[in-house]
């Protein structure tokens, strides 16, 4: 056999960590999922609102109704079993990521940063080999068994995991969270109903304190994982830190959970396979090497994908660079970008609607069009503004008013600062249009 | 291998520290947040609970004075009967930001105050005798103080309770206040039955905690007086065309007095009458500034909603600027207390996870 130099990044690796994480992603989608649809979030989330915020893009993404919606919780929560036990699992694992992920592109309102992980790590696993051990597929087919796999297919992982610590703690690098403790002072007083620590909340220092420990977390965390001598000890840092924001921002849902689980990869091969040999029939048999290696066709094809994939998953969340003005009151490339648990924001919008020829004119009333949430999202997020706007456009113009004019008097107010008007309350918002572009109705962000 | 034993065994302890602590989470016998319980215990027994015994006992006197009423429909009877409803829709005014716990369950506010009244449906109702006044929504309209408002002081309602055929009109009069009294009572009831002290130990901001619910209603009370009570009549959803008899207590013509009645007891209920409030936990949270503001806003818009002349109902057309220049104070304090109050105190309006933005 010719000897030739591998990169680094197909060299092969063991493939314990795989198993480990493709069952348990699975297993905490599956309980996510059925907690979902448990408190009846299907129901008040893509049944009952009668608008939904689509995205860019995505106008065509649209609730399938009740009885179609349950039916496609159904099917990815199956798909997340598949996926746990590694039976049918590259089919498994595309159902889950398109099933997931259309299920977020149904309403902007719902976005959550641990929502967008979930679909980008669905999307990585459908091309890993994250089933050829310790599955049903193997043991159907012992043939596909694989012992190594090559290194990359859990570095990408380790880099998706740093991209989302590496932004979150960037992100916190402003003078808000680092000099005014917010939003933290905002929150903790709120958890003074925890007990021992609680007394502490209402004090400055301790809002600082989360503020500056979270900030140095999120930048540094991932070198401590990597660095095999001091991986177990910011481990436990992982633990202690994700738990204690479960406890104290319980609003938070899984994310806790989501990046305890997944911090998993980081862990050697070696580690992986004494953790699964804890599992009932997990056999570790040394094959020899030369057939137990998981061989991609396409190396070069790989290399480019992870490539174009590194490229965006760096782009995106460095694009509010492009845009002018506060990144957190404009929020113009806000998501998709780890930011996290960052800001307070709060908002209320009143909604005018006029004819051409401003002679009739309608105060909406937002309860009649939104959901609860809907009305307290929007009422902070320029594009959703413009979307519900241009949504009351079409609903007057099919009522018969002649062109419609929307008007908008919002007001926000961000980190414990006093709210002011948001938008331009003279621009008709039905005649603006939805764009990558810089909104330029958006005041200006006063500091206070 | 060592390390990772300690791992695993951190692991446990943490889950078992987190389910320890989720178990105590609900009750709050466990924290020692003294401030917001004293507020709350101020709220439940100097606010609470004796605006509902007031609403019971006034609602005890208008049954009284609907019967001398009834007995002999006069104007002199009528005007008697004017004052008790008056003093019993105030009353109302003071309960009706308690909307949530005993309330809510039953459905307190939409039985005895959705408006304007549905006159045509109360009269089918009067006529064939058949009305269930438990229904939700559809019964809504035909029962209350809008009701009462309509059949005691509508133009003719002094020769309707004399007609031949006013029996049935009695009645009807009679099931609405026996019904609003027992509503009331039931509320009171499951106050000093449990709910009281699930509500001063409850210390959480979440929605369905007590300091959420009183901020929430207080934002949601305060819409229905931008809306319902004073944009609606003055045309804000009718292209300016006024509908000055969609008004609360248009009959009576006490609209003004409940108006100013509804925004004085949200003020009352924001600072806490003379114990512990809003107003101070505004103060221990670092917000003295937005609690002044709140609490000068408050006056401007009760000056504001004085400054209309009496009969309101005549005065959305008749000095309609006047009645804008309320709309747009209470809008004020609504945007105040919404966006400024909400953030500062944290206060969640939904179940759904969050990643705080």
């Amino acid at each position: 056999m010719m000897v030739t130099k591998e990169p680094a990044w197909h060299k092969p690796v063991l493939i314990a960590p795989l198993i480990t994480f493709r069952i348990v992603f699975g297993l905490l989608m599956f309980v996510s999922l059925l907690r979902f649809v448990w408190r009846g979030w299907v129901s008040t989330v893509y049944i009952q609102p009668s608008f939904h915020f689509t995205y860019m893009g995505f106008g065509w993404v649209r609730p399938l109704g009740a009885f179609g919606m349950y039916v496609l919780f159904g099917i990815i929560i199956l798909s997340t079993l598949f996926i746990t036990i590694g039976l049918f699992y590259r089919i498994a694992a595309i159902v889950f990521f398109l099933g997931f992920t259309y299920v977020e592109l149904i309403d902007v309102t719902t976005y959550l940063n641990h929502y967008y992980f979930i679909s980008l790590v669905a999307f990585i696993m459908i091309w890993l080999p994250a089933n050829r051990d310790y599955s049903v597929d193997v043991w159907l087919q012992p043939c596909n068994k694989r012992n190594l796999v090559p290194a990359w297919t859990i570095r990408v992982l380790q880099f998706q995991l740093a991209v989302v610590y590496i932004f979150a703690g960037l992100a916190k690098l402003n003078p808000d969270w680092l000099m005014h403790a917010q939003p933290m002072k905002t929150w903790l007083p709120a958890c003074s109903y925890l007990p021992v620590v609680g007394q502490y909340m209402y004090q400055e220092w301790v809002a600082y304190l989360f503020s500056w420990f979270g900030a140095v977390y999120d930048c540094l965390i991932v070198f401590f994982l990597l660095n095999k001598r001091t991986r177990p000890f910011a481990y436990v840092v992982v633990l202690i830190f994700h738990i204690a924001t479960a406890i104290f921002f319980p609003g938070i849902g899984l994310f806790p959970y989501v990046m305890i689980v997944a911090s998993l990869i980081f862990f050697s091969g070696q580690f992986h396979t004494r953790l699964l040999s804890f599992l009932p029939f997990y056999r570790h048999q040394h094959l020899s090497l030369q057939q137990s290696v998981f061989e991609f066709r396409y190396n070069k094809v790989v290399t480019a994908a992870l490539a174009i994939y590194i490229f965006f998953q760096v782009a995106i969340p460095l694009r509010f660079l492009f845009y002018p003005g506060h990144l957190f009151w404009g929020e113009e490339g806000y998501r998709f970008s780890w930011r996290v648990m960052l800001m307070e924001k709060a908002g209320t919008a009143y909604f005018t609607v006029k004819d051409s020829s401003h002679t009739r004119y309608v105060s909406i009333d937002n309860a009649a069009y939104l959901t609860p949430l809907q009305e307290k999202m929007m009422s902070t997020q320029p594009d959703m503004i413009l979307k519900y706007a241009h949504y009351l456009y079409k609903q007057f113009e099919q009522k018969g008013w002649q062109k419609p004019e929307v008007y908008a008097e919002v007001y926000v107010a961000l980190n414990g600062s006093r709210s002011c008007l948001f938008i331009d309350s003279t621009v008709n918002l039905a005649g603006q249009p939805i764009s990558w572009r810089h909104y330029n109705w958006i005041l200006p962000y006063k500091q206070q | 291998m060592k390390k990772y034993r300690l791992v695993i065994a951190v692991v446990f302890a943490g889950l078992f520290l987190y389910a320890c602590n989720k178990d105590k989470g609900g009750g709050a016998t466990s924290s020692n947040d003294t401030f917001k319980k004293n507020m709350l215990i101020n709220y439940a027994d100097t606010l609470i609970i004796p605006a509902y015994s007031d609403m019971l006992s006034r609602l005890e006197l208008l049954d009284m004075s609907s019967d001398s009423f009834q007995a002999n429909p006069s104007l002199a009877t009528q005007a008697a009967l004017k004052e008790a409803f008056k003093n019993a829709y105030i009353s109302f005014e003071g309960i009706s930001a308690l909307y949530f716990g005993p309330a809510a369950a039953q459905q307190l506010n939409n039985s005895l105050n959705i408006f304007p009244a549905g006159t045509s449906k109360i009269e089918a109702g009067i006529q064939s005798g058949s009305y269930d006044f438990t229904l939700l929504v559809a019964s809504d309209t035909i029962q209350g103080f809008p009701a009462l408002d309509y059949l005691f002081f509508s133009a003719d309602a002094i020769q309707k309770f004399n007609d031949v055929d006013a029996a049935s009109r009695k009645t009807y009069v009679k099931a609405i206040i026996t019904r609003m009294k027992l509503i009331v009572s039931n509320t009171v009831a499951q106050w000093n039955n449990g709910y009281r002290d699930n509500f001063v130990n409850s210390l959480k901001t979440n929605i369905g905690s007590s300091i959420g619910n009183l901020v929430n209603q207080f934002a949601f009370e305060m819409d229905a007086l931008k809306g319902p009570r004073i944009g609606y009549p003055l045309g804000k959803q009718s292209n300016g065309i006024i509908f000055a008899d969609k008004c609360e207590a248009y009959f009576s013509g006490i609209t003004k007095d409940v108006a100013i009645a509804n925004l004085t007891s949200l003020k009352k209920y924001y600072t806490g009458g003379n114990g512990k409030g809003i107003d101070d936990y505004l103060n221990l949270l670092g917000k003295p500034q937005l609690n002044i503001d709140v609490l000068t806003q408050f006056d401007v818009a009760l000056g504001a909603l004085q400054a209309i002349p009496d009969p309101m109902s005549s005065a959305f057309s008749g000095s309609t600027a006047t009645v804008e220049a309320a709309y747009r104070e209470v809008q004020k304090l609504l945007t105040l207390i919404k966006t400024d109050v909400a953030s500062a105190t944290a206060v969640q309006i939904t179940y759904m996870d969050n990643d705080g933005d």
